[in-house]
């Protein structure tokens, strides 16, 4: 009923400074919900992104007894046709082949164990962010001749640069000892300082050389459009090549599955404690409203308002406070999250290298799904009308009577 | 035509300690144009006797009934739309719709009643100059003047064309100018259009106007008396 909507939203403007204090309660509230929701999300997609694009990517595939082993010589049987089957696969961005064996890295004075892992430097480029992670030297670009890319936390352990001779030292196929020497090409640095500490990359052509044999794959890295394709392609390489072991990401990295879960469950979190906030403040609004407004809702009582116009009015006037708060929280959230989003959030001063520690990228990029969105309107709504209740209830419940006497 | 007939009211307030008898035995019949004034010191039961005659409230014991209509046995709902088409309410205070204009306020009945839009336009600019407000239709009632705004609630309380109009201390909060003033509108409405007006009060000027005097002592009728008025001057 229009009369009804029209005396509702005038009632809102009655009380100016309650019916802003709330409404700005309220877009602050949500202002500031979406934005911490955004800047979690952001976060925990980094840390996903950066686990997925450094070392775990979509899909891996190995020797079904190479995990507890992790020995050189179990390698994929028939890597090749398993090369041709992923190039010819609309799913597949890229992927990388690796040969991987435990090791030793010598410098003149010092030793680390490592774990060598030799690569095509092309396809891992295309497959993990190992040569956007380089802080010092270069790539695998033909500057020297055996190249080697170690982490910085290595680097700094070891005590090397770019440019610096170092030996690597493993076993080879027969169970000899082999050592060879090479130059660091390059320093790289991931958000795992672990990794960063253990991995070295030479180009697998050499590594099959010292191994003495050819075709040795132990680890198959696979990149897809979407890590939500991961299930449904691994079910179709498993129908290809039933021998070998196909593990998806949230398999191979369990914390990669339950920090998502996580960060799911602690924006829900979120938003539930803020919509209580405002449900509890709203309510609180109008039952102020209704208590003095007693007697003019007893005489509108009186005069024959009936009480489903009553319960609409008090309904209206509750959403209007919301939706006004919640249009305000919204644009300003969005806004926020926009700009933010796109320029990023630089953490350094905040202590940004701790971060790091933990695998988190000192630039957040706060973000959320349209569907987020969405499902907040309609929980805001939800909340309004939940709220709104109690108030209208207790509107019906006055007897006139009284409310007219009431001074 | 009796419009108001009321058979052995009683209510029966159950304060904490002792019951209240704030109306006692009240047997009353109102007939189709009268102007009557029911009267009585504070607490004597008025108030509580117009809130059951209006059907605000329920009585203890006894039956009210208003044209044809037994109104002790509605529900609250029907109670509700009862006293939408048959009843027509001026309180002593906060009346009107604070956020609507004097018009919005009257239309607001109608508009509850089904009225059309032009219907509505028409009465309320009808009623609203009848009570002498043509020139302050479209003001709010904060901008009204407490006579002003009570003679708003009259034209109100007529524009559902209702069977009477019941006033619990119309004039409680008027300056008497104003309290004069409001009585000849009412007075003029009942000569010249036959309107049943039932209102309380305690002041003797306005006792004065009304051909019936209903006297009210501890709930119970202690005098029913029809007088000349003293009416108004032209
Ligand atoms: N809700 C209530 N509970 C208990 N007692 C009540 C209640 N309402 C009224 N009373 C009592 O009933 C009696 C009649 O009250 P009522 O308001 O009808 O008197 P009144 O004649 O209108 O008085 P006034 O001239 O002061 O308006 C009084 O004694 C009053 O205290
Ligand atoms: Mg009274």
């Amino acid at each position: 009923m229009k009369t009804i909507f029209k005396i509702s939203w005038r009632n809102v403007w009655r009380n100016k400074a309650r019916s802003l204090v709330i409404i700005l309660a309220i877009g602050f509230g949500l202002w500031g919900g979406i934005f911490a929701t955004a800047f979690l999300n952001g976060v925990i997609q980094q840390m996903f992104d950066s686990g997925i694009k450094s070392h775990v990517s979509h899909i891996q595939i190995h020797h079904p007894e190479y995990d507890q082993e992790r020995l050189t010589e179990l390698y994929v049987d028939g890597y090749d046709e398993v090369e041709q089957f992923l190039s010819e696969s609309d799913e597949v961005v890229a992927f990388s082949s690796r040969t991987i064996a435990s090791g030793m890295f010598n410098t003149a004075s010092m030793v680390s164990g490592v774990e060598v892992i030799g690569i095509d430097p092309t396809q891992e480029k295309l497959t993990t962010d190992l040569k956007a992670h380089l802080v010092e030297g270069e790539y695998f670009n033909g500057e020297f001749a055996h190249p080697v890319l170690i982490g910085k936390q290595l680097a700094d352990k070891v005590k090397v640069d770019p440019g610096s001779r170092i030996v690597l030292t493993f076993q080879n196929m027969e169970g000899d000892i082999t050592s060879a020497a090479f130059r660091v090409a390059g320093i790289y640095r991931t958000a795992n300082s672990g990794i960063d500490e253990r991995n070295v990359y030479i180009m697998r052509n050499e590594m099959e050389e010292l191994l003495g044999s050819d075709g040795i794959v132990n680890e198959m890295a696979i990149l897809l459009n979407h890590h939500e394709q991961s299930g449904e392609f691994r079910e179709k390489l498993q129908q290809a090549f039933p021998d070998h072991e196909i593990r998806i990401w949230s398999e191979i990295a369990p914390e990669l599955s339950f920090m998502t879960e996580f960060s799911g469950i602690a924006m829900l979190v979120l938003v539930i404690i803020i919509l209580f906030a405002m449900a509890f403040g709203l309510l609180n609004t109008m039952l102020m409203t209704i208590f003095e407004r007693t007697n003019e809702l007893g005489v509108l009582m009186s005069v024959g308002m009936n009480k489903g116009r009553v319960f609409l009015m008090i309904m209206y006037e509750t959403c209007f406070l919301v939706i006004t708060g919640a249009v305000l929280g919204g644009v300003l959230g969005v806004i926020t999250v926009m700009l933010t989003g796109s320029s990023g959030i630089d953490l350094t001063s905040l202590g940004g290298e701790v971060l790091m520690e933990y695998g988190i990228d000192t630039i957040v990029f706060p973000t959320l799904d349209r569907i987020f969105y969405l499902n907040l309107s309609l929980l805001v709504l939800v909340t309004a009308v939940a709220a709104s209740v109690y108030p209208a209830w207790k509107a019906l419940k006055l007897n006139p009577a009284e409310a007219v006497r009431k001074e | 035509m009796t419009v108001i007939k009321t058979e052995n009211l009683v209510k029966v307030y159950n304060s904490k300690h002792l019951p209240v008898r704030a109306v006692n035995n009240v047997s009353l019949e109102i007939e189709e144009g009268e102007f009557t004034a029911i009267v009585g010191p504070s607490g004597s039961g008025k108030t509580t006797l117009l809130n059951i005659i209006g059907g605000l409230d329920k009585p203890t014991e006894g039956k009210v009934t208003i044209a044809d209509t037994d109104i002790t046995g509605l529900s609250d709902s029907k109670l509700i739309d009862f006293r939408l088409k048959n009843i027509g309410f001026v309180f002593q205070a906060y009346n009107l719709i604070p956020v609507l204009t004097a018009r919005e306020n009257v239309n607001f009945i109608m508009l509850l009643q089904g009225r059309s839009q032009r219907e509505m336009n028409e009465r309320a600019e009808e009623l609203l100059t009848q009570v002498g407000l043509s020139d302050k239709m479209d003001v709010r009632p904060n901008k009204l003047s407490g006579g002003q705004q009570q003679r708003v609630a009259v034209a109100r309380a007529l524009a559902s064309h209702p069977r009477f109009i019941l006033a619990d201390e119309p004039t409680a909060n008027l300056d008497s100018q104003s309290a004069m003033n409001l009585l000849d509108i009412m007075w003029k409405l009942n000569q010249e259009e036959n309107i049943t007006l039932v209102f309380s009060t305690h002041d003797q000027r306005v006792i004065d106007r009304a051909r019936r005097v209903v006297t009210l002592v501890d709930g119970s009728i202690a005098k029913d008396e029809v007088r000349e008025p003293v009416v108004p001057a032209q």
